[in-house]
């Protein structure tokens, strides 16, 4: 569609409107999405996990062979050597997360004597499946623009389990890692800078007390719930001639030009069951012998026991001051660490008393 | 890699095998319950020490940080002596208190609830002071608690005793410089009969349904108790699964105190060597 503005002004001239018209020739493409919506496809790595067990009569000492094929690989694996050409953390830098299960809200004291909530974590036995360079990763929703500072990609599994139980296809995913198949993968984007060969553990040394991180996890699946429940409305009275309409929401809109149902409007739906990330929860404390950390807060998306994902925080005021092991934490033989850190303001239970001054 | 006895099967599918394996683990749990028997002192800890038991609701519970968490709990039993005490016990809890000029404070009550398990365990104490009834919630293992007296151990007819906020003012009055009574070592906890007289309605809640046992005649109208009769539940005391899923297993309880016997019992007998030490008072010279 192409419109004249011009022809308005220069009406007794025919050649000034030819020229206008070269001019101001326009073209609107009124449509809701100039670019199509990229394709959701699936990562390479999503493929049935569980296999169907049949009753396949195997034999007691079949089962005992299988089992022991399974101890041989277990005991062969060599433990991954640091990397050479380690760099220095700087602040622009991105590290790998690591997959973790929340175990529970427990109250600590501050040395000040106030009680706090916190929750506690079990980084989990994190291993480095797969690595991914920026120009590898095809990602699974393609971005019609181009990406500046593309990421790499690093694919993370957890809590080694029985390879029986698993299918071929899923067990094929280990293959280059030299590690046993896992029950949970996570994906981390980390500069390239921080990418890790397969089969590199990553322990809970990867943290520090006093660094903030990013928790994301799904949250407790609440059902079909009501506005009361679902966004905290104050739903109307029990009496006074109300009748039939305690807990709903009410009114929803307006007539004339807005008599509709506008998008977004707060109702009743599906609640919870989402991916949801707490950010900027602080490191209070790191026990070393259990692989548990205490970060700051209750609201940690999840039931106790779930999975969540441990990322660095992306808040720009808490960044790490100092430098953080990177691209993750290697064991040399001369370190020697405690089993247990707390943050210079929390109270340990060791310790006696308070007492103010 | 097998036991004997598991060689002789010759052939079972794989969720066989597994059954096998559980029912091998079932013998093992019994032989320990067997060989556990032997120490009836461990029941004794579930009643002393009941918060290092785990919540019973299913979906709060992970054994590793039920572990943790009691760790935290006998490391703070280190710094503070916390005594056996129960609900309608009286105790004194000094405490730090930075809003206090001697930054100490001192608090005499009845304990009128108890409840919470690990690091939230804590109690309630209540006193009348100046004809102003007052309530402080102490959490157990809070670290700015100096000191725990037990000044007098004994139990009530009741497992909570919140309705001595609606009781006549003297049940609940107690004289902050009490003197603490010691029981004889070995002796069993009395039980305190008195029946308390409530005040009259209007009260906090409705204690004739409560089916409570330390209060006198609450004389109310007979509509009041035909109400409590039709609301009482008379069935739940027979669901074998409901106290089942309320409380702790006794197998669970010997393996929790297992643990943590010898620990617990160190720390009973610093304790005794202390209060000796603190009872000898060194004669003095008279000239």
């Amino acid at each position: 569609m192409a419109f004249i503005i011009s022809n308005v002004f220069n009406k007794s001239s025919n050649k000034s409107i030819v020229t206008s018209f070269q001019i101001y020739n326009i073209t609107q493409i009124r449509e809701k999405r100039v670019v199509p919506k990229p394709k959701l496809r699936h990562p390479t790595w999503f493929t049935h996990k569980n296999r169907v067990i049949h009753d396949d009569f195997v034999t007691a000492d079949n089962v005992g062979f299988l089992k022991e094929v399974v101890e041989d690989q277990r005991n062969s694996l060599i433990p991954k050597k640091a990397p050479t050409n380690i760099i220095d953390w700087h602040p622009g830098l991105r590290r790998t997360g690591v997959i973790a299960r929340k175990i529970g809200n427990i109250p600590l004291w501050l040395k000040d004597g106030t009680k706090i909530f916190t929750t506690m974590l079990e980084v989990l036995d994190n291993h480095v499946i797969r690595c991914y360079s920026p120009e590898e990763y095809n990602s699974p929703r393609v971005k019609p623009t181009l990406v500046k500072n593309k990421k790499g990609c690093l694919l993370l599994g957890a809590i080694e389990t029985d390879p029986i139980l698993l299918t071929k296809e899923y067990c094929g995913l280990f293959k280059d890692s030299g590690v046993l198949p896992k029950k949970v993968l996570g994906r981390f984007f980390v500069s390239p800078e921080a990418l890790l060969q397969p089969g590199t553990p990553i322990t809970i040394d990867h943290y520090r007390v006093g660094n903030y991180v990013d928790v994301r996890g799904k949250t407790i699946d609440r059902g079909f719930q009501g506005v009361m429940k679902r966004h905290g409305f104050s739903g109307m009275p029990a009496s006074h001639g109300v009748t039939k309409t305690h807990r709903r929401g009410g009114n929803i809109g307006g007539g004339g030009e807005k008599g509709r149902v506008w998008p977004g409007t707060k109702m009743p739906g599906h609640m919870g069951n989402r991916y949801r990330v707490a950010k900027g929860l602080k490191i209070l404390r790191i026990n070393r012998k259990y692989n548990v950390m205490w970060v700051m807060g209750m609201g940690i998306p999840g039931e106790t026991n779930s999975i969540v994902y441990i990322y660095d925080t992306v808040l720009p005021l808490r960044k790490p001051s100092a430098a953080l092991p990177f691209p993750t934490y290697f064991h040399k033989d001369e370190d020697v660490l405690p089993e247990e850190f707390y943050d210079e303001n929390l109270h340990n239970f060791s310790d006696p008393s308070i007492v103010y001054k | 890699m097998f036991s004997s006895s598991r060689k002789k099967i010759i052939s079972t599918s794989l969720k066989g095998f597994r059954c096998n394996s559980q029912t091998a683990e079932a013998l093992q749990v019994t032989n320990r319950l067997a060989s556990n028997k032997t120490k009836p002192s461990q029941l004794k800890f579930s009643r002393i020490y009941p918060e290092f038991l785990p919540d019973p609701k299913i979906e709060f519970r992970n054994p590793l940080r039920e572990i943790i968490e009691r760790m935290d709990m006998l490391n703070r039993r280190r710094n503070v002596h916390i005594p056996e005490f129960y609900v309608g016990s009286i105790l004194s809890v000094t405490y730090s208190d930075k809003h206090n000029p001697e930054k100490l404070n001192c608090f005499v009550g009845i304990c009128i609830k108890r409840e919470g398990c690990g690091l939230r365990a804590n109690f309630i104490l209540r006193n009348i002071i100046d004809s102003q009834g007052i309530e402080i919630l102490f959490d157990i293992y809070d670290p700015t608690i100096q000191r725990i007296d037990v000044l007098k151990l004994e139990k009530r007819l009741d497992d909570e005793l919140l309705y001595l906020r609606d009781a006549l003012p003297e049940y609940s009055t107690f004289d902050i410089n009490m003197e603490a009574e010691v029981l004889p070592e070995g002796s069993e906890i009395p039980i305190n009969p008195i029946k308390v007289k409530l005040k009259p309605r209007p009260w906090l809640e409705r204690w004739e349904r409560k089916n409570l046992k330390g209060v006198q005649d609450l004389e109310l109208p007979e509509k009041f108790y035909k109400r409590a009769a039709e609301l009482a539940d008379t069935t739940s005391q027979y669901d074998l699964m409901k106290q089942y899923m309320k409380t702790i297993p006794v197998e669970e309880q010997y393996q929790i105190f297992s643990e943590i016997e010898s620990e617990l019992n160190q720390l009973e007998i610093a304790q005794k060597k202390q209060k000796r030490k603190k009872s000898f008072v060194k004669p003095v010279k008279l000239a």
